[in-house]
């Protein structure tokens, strides 16, 4: 039986573009984080600064909220890779509608984001046991995640439809990541001694906002703020899926240097 | 040819990458079932931005294009599934040799068996063996390049679109890569071929399409091509006795006269018998010189034109075209052709 066009390309996508080194790094770093940072943090920060729970129970939501940059990152990287190796001209050449092109990679992204929350649960196992977490709480950490990730996924391919450098594409993407990592609350939360700039910053990073609800689904404390939250998350991700698309319908199909 | 079914036809095709500047215009050309058309021309001819053209890539700004009864505005992955597409720039998965080519087969949905076995057929054919499984950066240009052409071959098609298939290939590879063209274009498939190796395009194509500044400004076959457009070509006189200072410097400048280039000679001080030349129309000046050598008493012990080649011809075109736009005074893009091609596209 032959596959739908999307499906062929989101295995092509994991066949080609997926080497065995990159996913072990991709999913052992946060892995390493949490084991690491958590072992360590959790005997030197105190719990009344984590809101009354362990610091290794404050990162790991942080970390699996942390995979929507994962799965964005593998999927503006494979349409970089794509188009600088002529593969998306070449796709574009055969049996595929662009829409499915990119229908791929956020099928890649989502399935890549939802591994790397199934590893980081597992990751975390030892060190917060089980959570026990509703079907609510459970589709809302899935959807936060899956936003989080198109959102991710759509500013990076909208970037690579643009850039015509592989350095320019890799050094912005680096930056973004680590901006965007580091002034949010996966690693430590936002209190009221965080400088008054810094936290407008943190609440302007869509992964805060990420981390924050999952937190609060693993805390069973779920609320209208975080369904604001999700609404804003939601929004960003139309805008900046909307991008990749209209980059994707503009942009020059030809071989990139 | 037994079946003259057009399997792509092109109107007035023209495109514009900006107002005003066009990459291609005016292109009227037919490909028959089975067909091999080459495309010539100089870099920036249009060669490359016909094939994304045909094959749907980019979408024209003039004119009309339909292939396989379909228009390439509208046909999309219907069309594009019964095409094959070599590109020109080198695209490439991160995986080994032989991946590649059963993933890109899986792509297309070609199923498993099917694409296992045509994988070793092409592994075989392409000579691809000890780059089985080695990764594409492991890989010689030519054999990226061979491995390009295999991959495309993973899937059925009806018309292969071929952009310059064997730059950087060496001649034996060329010519198995060629010879195995001939065969499937003798199968049916047809074949859109371009190239700046002329010999391939005249060992290979039934037809040629000489592309110039967009513009098509010759379309037949290689023989017709030559005999139309020959070029230059060396004549050769070995007469039976040295001719004297004077009677060469009359033969040459009465060759002068008539539109030929003399060639210098090895020493030109020492008298010899032998004179070489170069004339566009050399069939024209063989007459001639028999009955001059003939009035002066002269035996001709040998004479020898060069065979007309498609680079003679190619070269006749180019240079041809470029001397009446010189003429006209306007070498732009942006007005109509100054003169049709030879023969119409294919409809004939």
């Amino acid at each position: 039986m032959r596959l739908p066009p999307v499906f062929r390309l989101v295995v092509r996508n994991f066949a080609s573009n997926l080497d065995p080194l990159t996913i072990i790094i991709r999913f052992g770093q946060p892995a390493i984080t949490i084991v690491v940072l958590g072992t360590m943090f959790s005997s030197i920060i105190p719990s009344s600064v984590t809101g009354g729970s362990s610091y290794t129970d404050f990162l790991v939501p942080g970390m699996i909220a942390f995979q929507m940059i994962t799965g964005g990152v593998v999927s503006g990287n494979l349409f970089w890779l794509d188009r600088r190796w002529a593969m998306v001209e070449q796709i574009f050449s055969g049996p595929f509608l662009r829409s499915e092109y990119l229908g791929g990679l956020v099928l890649t992204t989502l399935l890549f984001s939802l591994v790397g929350v199934g590893v980081m649960m597992l990751v975390g196992l030892p060190f917060i046991g089980l959570p026990s977490l509703s079907p609510l709480q459970t589709g809302t950490v899935l959807l936060t995640v899956g936003l989080g990730s198109i959102f991710f996924a759509g500013l990076l391919i909208a970037l690579g439809t643009r850039l015509r450098s592989a350095n320019a594409y890799f050094t912005i993407q680096s930056f973004l990541q680590l901006f965007v990592i580091f002034l949010s609350t996966v690693y430590y939360p936002v209190t009221s001694k965080t400088p008054r700039v810094l936290a407008a910053v943190f609440y302007a990073n869509p992964l805060t906002y990420a981390a924050n609800t999952i937190r609060h689904a693993f805390q069973a404390s779920l609320g209208a703020g975080d369904l604001v939250a999700l609404g804003i998350l939601g929004a960003l991700a139309a805008v900046a899926f909307g991008s990749a698309i209209w980059g994707f319908r503009t942009m020059d199909l030809g071989p990139i240097q | 040819m037994a079946i003259e079914e057009l399997v792509l036809e092109t109107r007035d095709l023209g495109y514009s990458y900006a107002p005003g500047r066009f990459a291609v215009r005016h292109l009227s050309i037919g490909l028959r079932r089975g067909e091999v058309l080459g495309l010539l021309g100089r870099n920036g001819a249009g060669k490359t931005t016909t094939v994304r053209l045909l094959t749907t890539l980019l979408s024209p700004t003039e004119g009309s294009a339909i292939v396989l009864g379909q228009d390439v505005r509208t046909g999309g992955r219907a069309l594009r599934s019964r095409l094959g597409v070599v590109l020109q720039s080198e695209s490439l998965d991160f995986v080994t040799v032989e991946r590649n080519l059963t993933l890109y087969a899986f792509l297309w949905g070609v199923p498993r068996e099917v694409a296992k076995s045509r994988a070793e057929e092409m592994i075989e054919l392409f000579e691809l063996e000890g780059a089985r499984r080695r990764k594409p950066w492991a890989l010689s240009g030519g054999e990226r390049r061979r491995f390009q052409v295999a991959r495309e071959l993973m899937h059925d098609m009806e018309i292969l679109f071929l952009d310059e298939p064997t730059v950087g290939l060496d001649a034996i590879a060329r010519r198995r890569i060629l010879r195995y063209l001939k065969q499937r274009a003798d199968g049916g498939l047809s074949i859109v071929f371009t190239t700046h190796i002329l010999h391939e395009a005249d060992t290979l194509c039934d037809r040629i399409a000489v592309l110039h500044l967009g513009r098509l400004i010759a379309l037949d076959s290689a023989e017709a091509l030559k005999a139309k457009h020959g070029g230059a070509r060396e004549i050769s006189l070995t007469f039976s006795a040295p001719l004297s200072a004077a009677t060469h410097a009359e033969l040459v400048e009465e060759l002068a006269r008539r539109g030929a280039l003399p060639l210098p000679t090895e020493d030109a001080s020492v008298p010899s018998g032998k004179v070489a030349f170069e004339a566009r129309r050399a069939e024209e000046l063989l007459p001639w010189i028999s009955a001059w050598s003939q009035g002066r008493g002269l035996a001709i012990e040998r004479m020898s034109v060069e065979a007309a080649t498609l680079e003679g011809a190619f070269l006749g075109m180019i240079q041809g075209t470029a001397e009446d736009e010189e003429g006209e005074g306007d070498a732009g893009l942006s007005r109509p052709p100054s003169s049709s091609p030879e023969s119409e596209g294919g409809a004939s």
